[in-house]
C-alpha cells in the first residue's frame, strides 16, 4: 500500500456498522484464544487472519511478517444493540429534542431555520456553535407535543451511564383511596373534610360523575384530575418510567431526518445518529493487544483481550437465551450485562459504574484509558515522545569553557554519534574514525552502506572495515570537539532553557558548562542533571548553530535585556578590581589579564614610589571594551560610570554594568557590536573577575557580621526604645484612647502601628550595624555590588532579625488567646508576637527560634503552592496561545486566519532588538551619527553632507531678516 | 447614569463608512468575520452602531503612542 505524502484533510464522524463488516477481516465468534498446542483458533480473538505478532508467522490477511504489519480489524456481532459511552449526552440531547413518534426535530420550520442561521453565524464569527446547539435542545425540549404529527412528547430521564427512561405524569391506580382519605376530616388539624357535593360545586364536576370516580369506576381525565388536584390540595398522580432499550432508541434514531440534523451540528453524511447504538463492534487488531510469554512460558493476555473475551461470553449466552425462550427478565439482565461489558471496553472509568477489573483487583485499561491524560498516547507518546541520541548526567562548572561549549564526558561522547556521509574528500578522515574501532575516542560505532545494510564497527573488524569505506557509505563517528549539540535543563520555562552548544570532550562524567550560562538555565551545581542530544542531519545542525546557539540567546525575548552575563563571585571581582581603582604591577597586571586575548599592556598609568610602573583595576578592564565605546549609567553601587572611547574613566563595574539580567555594559555590546563580540566580552570578563577575587582573595566568615559592644549596647537601646514605644501604644489602647485610622477598627490601628513601630526598630538597627561594617566587608562588598545578598541580610544577621509574620500579620495563633504557654493571655506586647529583637550572629532564644520556623514555614509553603499553579497557569496559556502566529505584514493571527493583533505588540518590533530601559527606546540622533559615520570615510565629506547648503545667489536685499524693505525695518521683537 | 464612554480611559470608538471599511479589509486582507468582535450591547460603542458595522478604536499603548484596532460589532 501506497502511503499518502499529503493530507487535503480529515473528516471527523462516526462509522458505519456496515463498514465495520466490510474492513472486517474476520468475524470473531469464540471466546478462546490459543489451542492446546498454542496455535491461535480461527475466529478466536487471536485469529491469524488479525495481525501476527510472533516473529516469523505470515499475516494470513496481509502476507507480510510482523513488524510490517499493522494487524486488521475483526468484528462481533452484538446479539443486541448496545449504547456507545462517548455518546451519552448527544443521545440524550437527540432524544429529548425529536419526537418519539415522527423523529422529526419538535421546531417548527421558522425556529428551525432560525437555529441553522444562528449555527451557520456562530461558526462563521468562531463563537461556540455549542452554545446554540444547547439553546435549540432547550427550545425544542419545552414542546408538549410533537409540532408535525401531534404526538405529546414525554420528558426524557437519563440514569447515568446509558440507561434512558420515559417520564410521564399518568393517574395512580389508587386515585379513589387518595381522595377518600383528603376528604376524610381530619380533628387534629382542624380540618372539616370534604363532602362530594362540596367537591363537586368545587370542581364543576356533575355529582354522580363524583360519586363514580369515588367508587372508582370511573378514571377522571386530565382536567378532572387537576381540579380535585386542586380542590383537595393532593397529588392523584404518579410517575411512570417507561425503560428505552437501545433497540428502541435506534429504531427511534432512524426516523430522525436529515436536515434536522444539520440544526442539531451533526452532519448526515458522516454520522448518523443511529451508528451511536452499536450493532456490531469493533475487534481491534492484535497488535494492539499483543500477549506476552512470562518467563515461564505461560501466556499474559492484554487488558483488552480480556475485556473481549467477556464480550464475546456474555454475547454469546445472550443469544443462547434468547434461542431458548427465556423469560424476559433473564433477558433484560443479560442486555444489561453485554451493555456494561462493551461500556468498560469502550471507557473503564465512568462513573456511577464499577470498573471492571483484572483477576488482581488492578481496573482494566481499556481504550479510553490508553488515549486520557499525561501518560497517554496524545500526551505521553505524541506531543511528548521518548528520544534516541540523547544524554544525561550531572552537571558542574568549568570556568575554562566558553559560554557557547559543553564539556561532554568522553564517555558520552563514544556512545552517541553523527552522521558523517562519505565523499571522495573525506574518505580518509572517515576510514581513520572506522580504524579507531568503537573504543578509541574519535572512533566509529557503525557504518551504513550504500546498499542500506548496517554493521557494526568492533575492535576486531574495524581495521578490515576501514579499508571497505568508501564514498556514498555513511558512517557513524563519535562526537568530536566542535560538534553542535542541544542542551536542556528542565523545567523549560522559556526558550532558553533549551540552547545548542558545542562540544568538548572531556575526561569523567559530567556535563560541565560555563558559570555564565546558569540564569537562562536556572542551574545551579548542587547536583542538577541535564540533557544533551545529538543532532542527525546537516539541516539541524546549521538551524541549531544559527537560532540555538548560546550567544544567539544573550538577549531575552522576556525583557529585551541580556540574560547572560556576570553572576555572583564576577560581580565581586569587577567590583574589588574597579572600585578603588587599585594599583596592580606588570607581574600582577599580565596574570589578571591571561586567559583573556590581550596578551600586551597597554601604557602604564604610572609609576610607584619605588620607580615601578603601574596599572590601574579599571585600565586593565579598559582591555576587555571595543575602542570605541562610550556609555554612561550609574551603578548599582551608587556612582556614575562613564566609559570613553573604550576607556573605564571612572565608575564601579557591578551588577549593572556587567550583570545577567541586563547589565548596561553587555546589553550595548549585544546590540551594538553583536552577539560574537558580546560572547568574547562576557567571557573574558568572567575569566579576568575570576582572576581578580583570586588575587585579593574573598571569604566570608562568622566574625565579619559582628559588631563592636558598643554598636551592640546601640541596637539594644534603639530596640528598648521600641519596646518602651509599644508599651505605650498598648497602654493607650487599654485606656481607650487610641485614635483608629481611617477605614480601621482600634485593634487593626494598634497592630499597624506596632509593625510600624517594630519595623522601624529593625531598620534602626540595620543602620547601626551598617555604620560599623567597613566598606571592605565582603557580606558588604556583595551586597553593594549586587553580587549576592542585600543589606536586609546583613541587618539581620549583625542587628536584629525583626518581626516574624504569618499571612502578614504578627503571630496570634497557638493557645487561646496567647501564642506560647510563655506568655499571659492576652499579652500584646512585642516579644510575645514573635518579634526577634537577637540578631543570626547573636542567636536566638528557644521563643524566637519558634517563631522564626513558623515564618519560615510560611515562606515554604507558598513557594512549592505557587509553582504549581504557576506551572498549570502556563500550561493553559501555553495551549491557549500556541497557535498565534506573527505573520509576514505584521500582524498576529491565529491558525484561522482571525486577526488578534494588527501589529505585533502593538509596536511591530522585536523586544530584542530595541533598545532596553525606561528612554525613548529609540535615539534617532545616534543613529544618524552612526549612519553618516558609516557612510562617510573623511569627515569633510561628512561635513559636506550634512552642512550642505546652497549658496544664496542673486540675493535681494528685500529678502532675509530685518531686511524687507518693502514693509520697511522689522523691529527684533 | 455614568457614560462610560465619556471615562478618560475609554478610547474612542469610532464607526467606519462602508468605504473605510473596505479599505481596511483590503489593507490586511481579511474578511469582516477574521477581525477582532464587539458586542453590540458594549457601552463603548456609539449609539448608532449596528451589528456588522466596523469600529476603529485608538487606544493608548504602553510599546507605541497609540495603537489602532478595529472591530467587527456583533450581537
Amino acid at each position: 500500500m501506497q502511503t499518502p505524502k499529503v493530507l487535503g484533510g480529515i473528516d471527523f464522524g462516526l462509522m458505519d456498522p456496515e463498514t465495520y463488516r466490510d474492513m472486517s477481516a474476520t468475524k470473531v465468534i469464540t471466546a478462546d484464544t490459543y489451542d492446546d498446542d498454542g496455535y491461535p483458533i480461527d475466529m478466536g480473538l487471536m485469529d491469524p487472519r488479525l495481525g501476527v505478532i510472533d516473529p516469523g508467522l505470515e499475516c494470513r490477511t496481509c502476507g507480510s511478517h510482523s513488524g510490517s504489519c499493522n494487524g486488521h480489524f475483526g468484528h462481533i456481532e452484538l446479539a443486541a444493540p448496545v449504547i456507545h459511552v462517548g455518546f451519552t449526552k448527544l443521545i440524550r440531547r437527540l432524544l429529548r429534542s425529536t419526537c418519539r413518534e415522527c423523529g422529526k426535530l419538535a421546531l417548527d420550520e421558522a425556529q428551525r431555520d432560525e437555529f441553522r442561521d444562528r449555527y451557520e453565524r456562530a461558526q462563521e464569527l468562531g463563537d461556540d456553535e455549542h452554545d446554540v446547539l444547547k439553546a435549540a435542545v432547550r427550545q425544542a425540549r419545552k414542546a408538549s407535543t410533537c409540532p408535525f404529527c401531534g404526538e405529546p412528547q414525554a420528558d426524557i430521564k437519563h440514569e447515568k451511564p446509558t440507561t434512558y427512561y420515559e417520564v410521564q405524569d399518568v393517574l395512580s391506580g389508587d386515585y379513589s383511596e387518595r381522595i377518600a382519605a383528603a376528604m376524610q376530616p381530619d380533628e387534629e388539624e382542624d380540618d372539616p373534610g370534604t363532602s362530594p357535593q362540596e367537591l363537586a360545586e368545587k370542581t364543576d364536576i356533575a355529582l354522580d360523575r363524583v360519586n363514580e370516580i369515588m367508587a372508582g369506576e370511573f378514571r377522571p381525565r386530565k382536567e378532572d384530575r387537576r381540579a380535585i388536584e386542586k380542590a383537595l390540595d393532593v397529588d392523584l398522580t404518579e410517575e411512570d418510567m417507561n425503560k428505552l432499550m437501545p433497540s428502541d432508541i435506534r429504531d427511534w434514531f432512524e426516523d430522525i431526518p436529515d436536515e434536522d440534523l444539520e440544526v442539531l451540528g451533526i452532519d448526515s453524511e458522516h454520522s448518523r445518529p443511529e451508528w451511536m447504538i452499536l450493532t456490531v463492534l469493533p475487534v481491534p487488531p492484535v497488535t494492539t493487544r499483543p500477549s506476552i510469554t512470562l518467563d515461564n512460558g505461560q501466556r499474559s493476555e492484554d487488558d483488552l483481550t480480556h475485556k473481549l473475551v467477556d464480550i464475546i461470553r456474555i454475547n454469546q449466552r445472550f443469544m443462547e437465551n434468547r434461542e431458548a425462550g427465556a423469560p424476559q427478565l433473564i433477558i433484560e439482565d443479560l442486555w444489561e450485562l453485554l451493555q456494561y461489558h462493551v461500556t468498560t471496553f469502550v471507557d473503564n472509568e465512568i462513573s456511577g459504574t464499577p470498573p471492571a477489573r483484572h483477576r488482581s483487583g488492578r481496573p482494566l485499561k481499556t481504550l479510553s484509558q490508553r488515549l486520557k491524560g499525561k501518560e497517554g498516547r496524545f500526551r505521553g507518546s505524541l506531543s511528548g515522545k521518548r528520544v534516541n541520541f540523547s544524554a544525561r548526567t550531572v552537571i558542574s562548572p568549568d570556568p575554562t569553557l566558553s559560554l557557547n561549549e559543553v564539556g561532554v564526558p568522553d564517555r558520552v561522547a563514544k556512545e552517541m554519534t553523527q552522521t558523517l556521509n562519505v565523499t571522495e574528500r573525506n574518505v580518509e578522515e572517515a576510514r581513520q574514525y572506522v580504524r579507531n574501532g568503537p573504543e578509541a575516542h574519535p572512533g566509529a560505532n557503525y557504518v551504513r552502506r550504500p546498499d542500506g545494510r548496517r554493521l557494526k564497527v568492533t575492535e576486531k573488524n574495524c581495521e578490515e572495515l576501514a579499508e571497505k569505506v568508501e564514498a556514498d557509505w555513511e558512517v557513524n563517528r563519535h562526537l568530536v570537539d566542535g560538534d553542535i549539540v542541544i542542551f536542556n535543563r528542565q523545567p523549560s520555562l522559556h526558550r532558553m532553557s533549551i540552547m545548542a552548544h558545542e562540544v568538548v570532550v572531556m575526561p569523567y562524567k559530567t556535563f560541565r558548562l560555563n558559570t555564565v550560562v546558569c540564569p537562562p538555565y536556572n542551574a545551579d551545581f548542587d547536583g542538577d542533571e541535564m540533557n544533551m542530544h545529538a543532532l542527525q542531519n546537516e539541516e539541524a545542525r546549521a538551524e541549531a548553530r544559527v537560532l540555538m546557539r548560546v550567544q544567539e540567546q544573550i538577549l531575552s525575548p522576556r525583557f529585551g535585556g541580556n540574560i547572560i552575563g556576570a553572576i555572583q563571585d564576577h560581580i565581586s571581582g569587577t567590583y574589588l578590581l574597579t572600585h578603588s581603582n587599585p594599583e596592580f604591577t606588570e607581574t600582577q597586571a599580565l596574570d589578571l589579564l591571561r586567559a583573556t586575548r590581550v596578551d600586551e599592556l597597554p601604557e602604564a598609568d604610572g609609576v610607584d614610589d619605588e620607580g615601578r610602573e603601574y596599572w590601574t583595576g579599571r585600565t586593565l578592564f579598559s582591555e576587555l571594551l571595543p575602542d570605541d565605546l562610550s556609555l554612561d549609567f550609574t551603578s548599582s553601587t551608587g556612582d556614575s560610570v562613564l566609559i570613553e572611547d573604550g576607556q573605564l574613566v571612572e565608575g564601579t563595574i557591578d551588577e549593572d554594568a556587567v550583570g545577567a539580567f541586563g547589565g548596561e555594559v553587555v546589553d550595548t555590546l549585544t546590540k551594538e557590536y553583536g552577539e560574537t563580540r558580546s560572547r568574547v566580552f562576557i567571557n573574558e570578563i568572567a575569566s579576568l573577575a575570576m582572576r581578580a577575587i583570586m588575587h585579593f582573595g574573598f571569604s566570608i566568615g562568622i566574625d565579619d557580621e559582628s559588631i563592636p559592644p558598643e554598636a551592640e549596647e546601640q541596637v539594644d537601646d534603639a530596640i528598648q526604645s521600641a519596646y518602651d514605644r509599644v508599651q505605650e501604644l498598648i497602654s493607650t489602647y487599654e485606656a481607650g484612647e487610641l485614635e483608629s485610622l481611617p477605614g480601621r477598627g482600634v485593634d487593626e490601628t494598634l497592630e499597624m502601628k506596632i509593625m510600624q513601630t517594630l519595623g522601624k526598630a529593625r531598620d534602626s538597627a540595620g543602620e547601626i550595624a551598617d555604620q560599623h561594617f567597613g566598606d571592605d566587608n565582603p557580606a558588604v562588598v556583595m551586597a553593594r555590588s549586587g553580587a549576592r545578598g542585600s543589606m536586609l541580610n546583613l541587618t539581620q544577621m549583625a542587628g536584629s532579625v525583626g518581626q516574624q509574620a504569618v499571612r502578614g500579620e504578627r503571630i496570634n495563633r497557638g493557645y487561646e488567646d496567647r501564642t506560647l504557654s510563655h506568655y499571659r493571655e492576652n499579652d500584646l506586647s512585642a516579644e510575645a508576637h514573635g518579634f526577634v529583637e537577637n540578631s543570626y550572629r547573636g542567636g536566638l532564644t528557644p521563643e524566637e527560634f519558634f517563631f522564626h520556623a513558623m515564618g519560615g514555614r510560611e515562606g515554604l509553603v507558598d513557594t512549592a503552592v505557587r509553582t504549581s499553579k504557576s506551572g498549570y497557569l502556563q500550561r493553559r496559556l501555553i495551549n491557549a496561545l500556541s497557535e498565534l502566529e506573527a505573520q509576514y505584514d505584521g500582524t498576529v493571527r491565529d491558525t484561522s486566519g482571525r486577526i488578534v493583533q494588527f501589529e505585533f505588540g502593538e509596536d511591530g518590533t522585536s523586544p530584542v532588538k530595541v533598545s532596553s530601559g525606561e528612554g525613548d527606546g529609540i535615539d534617532v540622533d545616534d543613529i544618524v551619527d552612526r549612519v553618516v559615520d558609516a557612510e562617510f570615510e573623511s569627515s569633510d565629506e561628512k561635513e559636506r553632507f550634512l552642512g550642505e547648503r546652497a549658496p544664496p545667489t542673486n540675493l535681494s536685499e528685500h529678502s532675509g531678516p530685518g531686511l524687507n524693505k518693502a514693509s520697511g525695518v522689522e523691529s527684533d521683537d | 447614569m455614568v457614560d462610560v464612554s465619556q471615562h478618560e480611559l475609554v478610547p474612542d470608538h469610532v464607526l467606519l463608512d462602508p468605504e473605510e471599511v473596505d479599505e481596511v479589509l483590503a489593507e490586511y486582507d481579511v474578511t469582516r468575520t477574521n477581525l477582532p468582535k464587539i458586542k453590540r450591547t458594549d457601552p463603548a460603542l456609539p449609539d448608532e452602531a449596528e451589528v456588522g458595522d466596523v469600529v476603529k478604536i485608538v487606544r493608548n499603548s504602553r510599546t507605541t503612542e497609540e495603537a489602532v484596532v478595529y472591530r467587527l460589532v456583533v450581537s
